[in-house]
């Protein structure tokens, strides 16, 4: 049938150049990606991807063991609105979206030798991983994402504020 | 000849807006999603909907299949099987819409613009958006008479 021929060269033409485009463009991401939240943060795995695993907290418990020591700045990747609707005690607010105008303060207050762990809303969210990233750039060298960010930190009943 | 109705439906200028309208859209609307394909399989992973080994697979191919068939309407080139497969996503597009709708799931539709952050919107304008088109693809589909502007020569 005519029809189907021409809808099979419309899709092969389209599949073609989507396959080589994905291979070669900078941004393209693997066949399969990784969107189990059981297994960490869920993520497309792209060439350029953010989610570092070296870097990543992955238990509540762990987490709370670094709070409790104190030497740790918990630093807050999410929006301002939800940090003020409620944070890990003591967090200090730097949205991952308006880092550049706030980076300049938080360096004043917090020098780079300062031991940092950031969050955000979980394993769906990229966002502490981003930030992680930037504070890295920004030549902070002890930098670790707590992945279960604040929705894991408020199940288990840890105190928030 | 009589019904006006029917006169503008069967006009070939009529037919060359639809489906012009229908092409853009598509391109515009695979351009973002083609820059950032990460992005773009968050939202589909957002969806809720698909089993994991499919999202990525989604987002690399669906852009793409959106710009080509886009394309073909809008120059021309088999805009019969170009507004059937246009369709074809609008269909799913609308089930996926109203599941999320129906089950109350908050979401991004990353429909046009992925990179405005993860903003869950109300999707009933989305859904009646989706119909408009919809009807666009059928108008073209069904188009009888001679199109203008095609590179290919029409089915009849």
């Amino acid at each position: 049938m005519r029809t189907a021929k021409e809808i099979s060269i419309i899709l092969g033409v389209s599949l073609l150049i989507a396959f080589i485009f994905n291979y070669c463009h900078s941004a393209g991401i693997a066949v399969v990606g990784q969107w189990d939240t059981a297994q960490g943060v869920v993520t497309a795995r792209a060439k350029n991807d953010i989610v570092i695993a070296g870097v990543e907290i992955e238990n509540v418990d762990q987490a709370k063991k670094l709070y409790d020591s104190g030497n740790y700045i918990f630093v807050d990747a999410r929006s301002v609105e939800d940090y003020e609707t409620g944070h890990i005690p003591g967090a200090v607010s730097l949205p991952v979206g308006r880092f550049e105008e706030n980076i300049a303060a938080f360096l004043e207050r917090h020098p780079p030798e300062a031991s940092i762990i950031t969050y955000c809303s979980g394993r769906t969210c990229q966002d502490s991983h981003r930030l992680a990233e930037n504070l890295l750039a920004f030549g902070y060298d002890n930098v670790n994402v707590f992945i279960d960010g604040f929705p894991g930190w408020e199940a288990e009943g840890h105190p928030i504020e | 000849m009589n019904n006006p109705l029917l006169k503008i439906l069967t006009s070939s200028w009529v037919e060359l807006v639809a489906r012009w309208i229908l092409g853009a859209t598509f391109i515009y609307a695979s351009y973002s999603k083609i820059l950032a394909p990460a992005v773009f399989a968050k939202i589909i992973y957002g969806y809720d909907l698909f089993p994991a080994i499919l999202i990525n697979l989604f987002a690399i191919t669906l852009p793409f299949i959106e710009l080509i068939a886009g394309l073909a309407l809008l120059v021309g080139v088999y805009p019969r099987s170009a507004a059937l497969i246009i369709n074809a996503m609008l269909l799913a597009f609308i089930i996926s819409l109203s599941i999320n709708i129906i089950r109350g799931h908050e979401f991004d539709c990353g429909c046009f613009a992925i990179d405005a952050g993860s903003q869950a919107t109300f999707s009933g304008p989305l859904l009646i958006r989706d119909f408009f088109y919809f009807a666009l693809g059928i108008y073209v589909f069904l188009f009888r008479n001679s199109r203008r502007l095609c590179l290919t020569a029409t089915a009849k």
